[in-house]
């Protein structure tokens, strides 16, 4: 059993591992879960705004989709189109065969590819974490997706071809509601808040899980390994 | 834990922008309770002491135009609750209801907290619940009624006006000679009459039981309603639910070990150090469902406060987290059970101060509320009349008089015979012989040691066999399962015994819970705690009524009737022979709920015949094991004289109907009172309408629905318990029962005049008028019922916490006695020899399950084992467009090492074949190492023919289904392709080669089989 850590996802283990247009993937060597080491400590002291994060708790997911569909009930993506997905990846490299489920979003990157990859501006990092696209200026060149190492951005051809991606469920967290896959999720796998003024469930994570400082200000979205022998597998950052 | 506590602030105090958008929340609220003073509660301020609660998790806008109305989930049968957010008269949004434990991971919001603070409170729903309104708004829903217009099956239908429906229903006729079919067709007033349905066996009951009214996904609330139109105005015995085809086999081994008294039981997934999982299908199904059970599962287990094992063939979602997989080989959980058993016997393992108490009194004392009836002694004497059946008193003392003459008798520490009430302990591994009657000895046995010798005629290698695995694999499982103490058990659900021989196999696992004792108590197995509250009487009688029937003779599926009670059996004794074997097996000793059987009963016209067919939210084709063998039986109107169906679309089953009435979903109605499944809880959720019925209208207004169509059927028959002055109210008072809200709101009335729920503040009462469209019809009720009502309404039901149902570590409610040797069952003969049935746990039955289940065949080298997934309900949610996005097709998953050797790739198209189905399937295999080598598993689900899939014709169909000119081309029905995907594995179930190819039952409960079917897998290029 290995200590469990929160961790980023490796950006460039995971662009081979999450296209996939069916939610599953063929087998071809074990999946990653990147760096093992926390996010160095940032030296930035709490701010005035938020800077929201979203932890997802591998030792609670149970790949039960709930997210999954929340999302799409919410966003009424076009077919096909998710913001978020369950990657799934089994291994033979175990003494005996385990289940893994990966919660996959945009990862609200601190230096986002889509960000530099967009020739028309439209995608923004905001001070608050989120990665945000504005349809208004976006036109559908489709650089942001093939920049994507999670493949997280899709064009919807049923909204005039532009790109989508999860934002926190911005308008949501403005009305003071959690995003629509946090509310869902049965065994609370998915925690949602602010860096700079943690609460709740969300807060014990912090401390308890990992340093509070982990992940600031790295991607928004960090993960809790698995504590079983896949996670510890996954630790030994062997693929 | 206090309210205030347990408040959930929408703004941190620290953070202005949040606090603004509480206030227009709070505003939002007032505008929608208009001329009401509203505001939400105050957010609360400082630490956050629960962690369970986040703040802010929860909330719903409530926008202008926005209604909520908290009600109960049909997404399965799992019966969360629900909030639904509607917009302009349109669902447009589900979440969890923060009162409901099942929403809450058992924490639910404290009752008393006012539902107008509960919106900002939390609650989680999966994502089944999610897709309500692609299952509402389906293109493919019908909404007004449908008559056949070809022969049965030709997919040929036509619109029929709502009076013209209830009057060919209520009198029959030549209704199809415009098709050529000169047949007189019965109708429901033909059946009312109480001459013998079979002069020559007057027990089967008069003509009534003619009528056989199947019912598939029925719950309570409907249920009483259905059963009042079936056996209170007709006067049939025939209300046949579907239990068999949900799961029996877990149920018929809690119904042995529990005598009948109770068929859920479950470990309880809040207190347990340790869940040993056999076939429950915890992190995708089960009920309660993933939101609830496999939630508080994997949040304990990532917290590091319990642990768990699997037993299942197939490596289901579970394993992410499980500490153990166990890939035992399918039918084989019985072996594997009475394995550990035998460890533990062997290794003096079990609770032996749980097991010595012979009472319930003593078995409070050691923290159970539950005793077994390990120490009663049976008598096992040949030449005592008794042989089989409990020694008691009277058997020993002709002196002993009443309560005293009829006690068991357990032998004292000190070797006496005494009642079993008169000591806290008694010996319990005894055979000997007491003292009757005049000094003549009596050979007895304690009820351990009949199981322990049963237990005992076979190896752990010989077990180990069976079950597919290695011997160290059951010790070191029995080891780790007796480890805990009483806070170790076992979840057991559909896959464990849902197969033939499965009674006994789910009996062995439930005797392991006696065997560390923890039945009915904090931690262990335990049953619900059933309803908050009663709906029968209280303000109104809703059961009876005047000229109300009572059923007579024999239900056509067998169940629970006596063979030997029959005009056969004696035709046949008196011939000259045995009386046995009975032309079909009877169910003497069954849960029931045998659809399989009743559908079998009709084809054979076995025990007497069918005239009248209803079918209610059941797709029996599609969801039966071998369903496809009665396709023939619906087709043929010498088997089926009328068949009326009344679902919300035209699926594999209804396809062969006269009728097909259109229903409401249970967005729109399907009202219900809905208790807990086991464990633990005891509440009653309360499902009402969200939006108005989007089905057609009678001329007076009430939607076409079950219920508008029971009554109009009772009344134009001139049955009793339907119309004027049916219902008796407080004073003498009599009401109508006209439309349903005459029969479900003065259920609502008893469920809160006898739980003495508070009247409802105004706030709260405007709360209920405003958004809920059932308090349309609050006149029914008096002003002061009503109040009460509006409390219970506007929480969704009435709830109590987990803790409440415990008294220390006993549970309050749930059962009192668990058997490990069943003496009804024991004297329980076979039908078709007439040898009585084991009482305890056996692991072959003579004469019918020599082998064991799953024969091996070599021609058909795979067993077909079949599973639920995450995003789906059995049949019906092929509408689930999300569910469909995300797993557009199901698969035939296979072992890497099997496939392999049949050249067989992931990604291949193949076709799986049985002797029940020699053409087969065709699915696209998917391999790995998720499933056990030698087994293919397929979930449900997919492989659908109707439900939108197929072609109809349907003149003005348009204004029949919902998505009207969208889904039709002239007279045709436009089919979508995408929901014929997949594959049913039900369609190539093997069936019964000597009860005339019906499908495979188990022969004492009358389980269908789910998982020993063999098959053969073949690569093809289609």
């Amino acid at each position: 059993m290995s200590a469990p850590v929160i961790s980023s996802l490796h950006e460039s283990a995971i662009g081979k591992t999450v296209e996939n247009r069916r939610g599953f993937l063929k087998k071809s060597g074990m999946f990653m879960l990147g760096m093992t080491q926390p996010v160095a400590l940032a030296a930035n002291s709490v701010k005035n705004h938020p800077l929201w994060t979203m932890i997802i708790d591998l030792n609670r997911c149970m790949g039960c989709q709930s997210c999954v569909i929340a999302c799409k009930a919410r966003s009424r993506a076009g077919r096909g189109i998710f913001y978020t997905r369950l990657v799934e990846r089994h291994s033979d490299r175990l003494p005996e065969p385990k289940r893994f489920f990966l919660p996959v979003l945009c990862n609200h990157c601190k230096s986002p590819r889509c960000v530099s990859a967009c020739p028309s501006d439209a995608i923004t990092k905001l001070e608050n974490g989120i990665v945000l696209v504005d349809h208004a200026r976006c036109t559908g060149s489709g650089r942001c997706v093939s920049a994507c190492p999670f493949g997280s951005i899709q064009l919807d051809p049923s909204r005039g071809n532009r790109a989508f991606k999860c934002d926190f469920c911005l308008e949501r967290i403005r009305a003071g509601l959690m995003p629509a896959c946090v509310e869902a999720c049965p065994s609370r796998a998915r925690l949602f808040g602010d860096m700079n003024r943690p609460q709740g469930e969300f807060a014990a994570y912090l401390g308890h899980e990992i340093p509070q400082s982990a992940g600031r200000p790295g991607p928004r979205v960090l993960y809790v390994t698995l504590r079983n022998e896949v996670g510890a597998l996954l630790n030994d950052g062997r693929t | 834990m206090t309210d205030e506590r347990k408040k959930i602030a929408i703004a941190g105090p620290r953070d202005p922008s949040r606090r603004h958008a509480l206030r227009c929340c709070a505003m939002a609220a007032a505008a929608m309770f208009a001329g009401t003073e509203t505001v939400l509660g105050q957010p609360a301020s400082g630490q956050m002491e629960d962690l369970d609660i986040l703040p802010g998790r929860g909330v719903n806008r409530l926008d202008k135009d926005i209604k909520i109305v908290h009600s109960v989930c049909l997404g399965c049968n799992a019966r969360c609750g629900n909030r639904v957010v509607v917009k302009e008269g349109r669902l447009i949004d589900v979440s969890g209801n923060p009162y409901h434990p099942y929403n809450t991971m058992g924490k639910p919001a404290d009752y008393a907290v006012p539902v107008l603070e509960s919106i900002s409170y939390p609650g989680s729903v999966c994502g089944k619940a999610k897709e309500v309104s692609n299952y509402v708004y389906n293109p493919y829903r019908i909404l007004r009624p449908l008559k056949r217009a070809g022969k049965r099956g030709s997919g040929r239908f036509e619109s029929i006006e709502w009076d013209q429906l209830i009057e060919e229903i209520t009198f029959g006729g030549q209704n199809f000679r415009h098709l050529g079919e000169k047949r007189r067709f019965p109708g429901i007033k033909d059946l009312d009459s109480d001459t013998p349905i079979d002069p020559s066996a007057p027990e089967l009951g008069p003509a009534r039981n003619g009528f056989v009214f199947m019912t598939g996904r029925l719950q309570p609330g409907r249920k009483a309603f259905i059963d009042r139109f079936v056996k209170g105005a007709v006067g049939s015995i025939n209300r046949i639910g579907h239990t068999d085809i949900c799961g029996l086999g877990f149920r018929m081994g809690n119904y042995a070990f529990t005598e009948g008294r109770q068929v859920e039981l479950k470990a309880d997934p809040w207190a347990a150090d340790y869940i040993l999982v056999f076939g429950a299908n915890i992190y995708a199904a089960l009920q309660p469902g993933v939101n609830t059970y496999g939630a508080i599962v994997a949040k304990r287990h990532s917290q590091g406060r319990m642990r768990f094992t699997i037993v299942d063939p197939r490596a289901q979602e579970a394993l992410v987290h499980a500490d153990g997989w166990i890939p035992i080989r399918p039918g084989q959980d019985g072996a594997f059970a009475m394995g550990m058993i035998r460890w533990i016997i062997e290794h003096g393992a079990y609770n032996l101060e749980y097991l010595a108490a012979p009472n319930q009194k003593a078995a409070w004392a050691v923290g159970n509320n539950a005793y077994s009836n390990a120490t009663h002694l049976v008598i096992t004497d040949p030449a005592h009349p008794g042989k089989g059946r409990f020694l008691r008193m009277r058997d020993i003392d002709p002196g002993a008089k009443g309560e005293q003459a009829e006690a068991f008798v357990v032998l004292s520490r000190d070797g006496r015979s005494v009642s079993f009430l008169q000591v806290d302990t008694a010996r319990l591994d005894v055979a000997t012989e007491v003292a009757g009657p005049r000094g003549r000895g009596i050979k007895v046995k304690t009820a351990f040691r009949i199981m322990k010798e049963g237990v005992m005629e076979h190896g752990l290698d010989e077990y180990a066999r069976l079950a597919g695995v290695d011997r160290s694999v059951i010790e070191d499982t029995a080891r780790q399962f007796t480890s805990y103490g009483p806070r170790a058990a076992v979840c057991q659900y559909h896959g464990a015994g849902n197969y033939v021989g499965g009674t006994y196999a789910a009996y062995a696992i439930a005797c392991l819970n006696a065997l560390v004792g923890n039945v009915e108590r904090k931690g262990g197995y335990m049953s619900s705690g059933g309803a908050a509250s009663r709906w029968k009487k209280g303000v109104y009688d809703l059961v009876d009524f005047p000229g109300r029937r009572r059923t007579r003779g024999v239900r056509i599926s067998r169940e629970k009737a006596r063979y030997e009670a029959s005009s056969e059996y004696r035709r046949k004794k008196a011939e000259g022979g045995t009386g046995y074997p009975a032309s079909r097996p009877w169910f003497p000793f069954t849960k029931g709920g045998l659809s399989v059987e009743t559908l079998a009963g009709i084809d054979r016209g076995y025990p007497y015949s069918c005239k009248i067919l209803f079918t209610y939210f059941f797709n029996p084709l599609y969801s039966i094991p071998g369903g496809y063998r009665f396709r023939e039986t619906l087709e043929d109107a010498d088997k089926v004289p009328l068949h009326v169906s009344i679902d919300i679309g035209v699926n594999e089953s209804n396809i062969y109907a006269d009728y097909i009435i259109p229903d409401v979903t249970y967005a729109e109605g399907q009202y219900g009172w809905l208790p807990p499944h086991a464990p633990a809880f005891r509440f009653t959720g309360i499902r009402t309408p969200c939006i108005e019925p989007l089905t057609g209208r009678t001329r007076d207004g009430r939607p076409f629905c079950l219920e508008t169509f029971l009554i109009d059927i009772a009344r134009a028959s001139g049955l009793p318990g339907f119309g004027k002055d049916v219902i008796q109210g407080h004073g003498g008072h009599t009401h109508d029962l006209v439309r349903a809200e005459d029969f479900y709101l003065r259920g609502f009335a008893n469920l809160a005049f006898n739980a003495n729920i508070p009247k409802a503040s105004k706030q709260e009462q405007a709360f209920v008028e405003a958004n809920y469209p059932v308090a349309r019809f609050r006149k029914i009720l008096p002003d002061g019922i009503w109040k009460r009502t509006c409390y219970m309404l506007a929480r969704g039901g009435i709830f109590k916490g987990y803790e409440e149902v415990f008294d220390g570590t006993r549970f309050r409610y749930g059962i009192r006695k668990v058997a490990l040797y069943n003496e009804r069952l024991a004297t329980t003969k076979d039908p078709f020899n007439g040898s009585p049935f084991p009482g305890s746990l056996r692991l072959r039955l003579p004469g019918i399950l020599e082998e064991g289940a799953g024969n091996q065949d070599e021609d058909y080298p795979f067993y077909l084992v079949t599973h639920k997934m995450n995003v789906h309900t059995q049949s019906r949610t092929v509408w689930h467009r999300w569910a469909m996005e995300i797993f557009p097709e199901n698969f035939v998953v296979m072992n890497e090492e099997d496939a392999a050797e049949l050249g067989i790739g992931d990604g291949d198209m193949v076709r799986l074949l049985s002797r029940g189905n020699p053409e087969g399937i065709i699915g696209r295999a998917k391999t790995g190492n998720l499933v056990r080598k030698g087994c293919v598993a397929v979930s449900f689900h997919y492989g659908h023919t109707q439900l939108g899939a197929s072609r109809l014709e349907v003149p003005g169909g348009d204004k029949v289904f919902l998505g009207g000119k969208r889904v039709f081309d002239g007279r045709y029905l436009i089919p979508d392709p995408a929901l014929a995907a997949g594959l049913n594995p039900n369609q190539v179930s093997d069936l019964d080669e000597v009860l005339m190819r019906t499908p495979m039952i188990d022969p004492v409960g009358g389980i269908p089989d789910f998982s020993t079917t063999r098959v053969k897998v073949l690569k093809t290029d289609q």
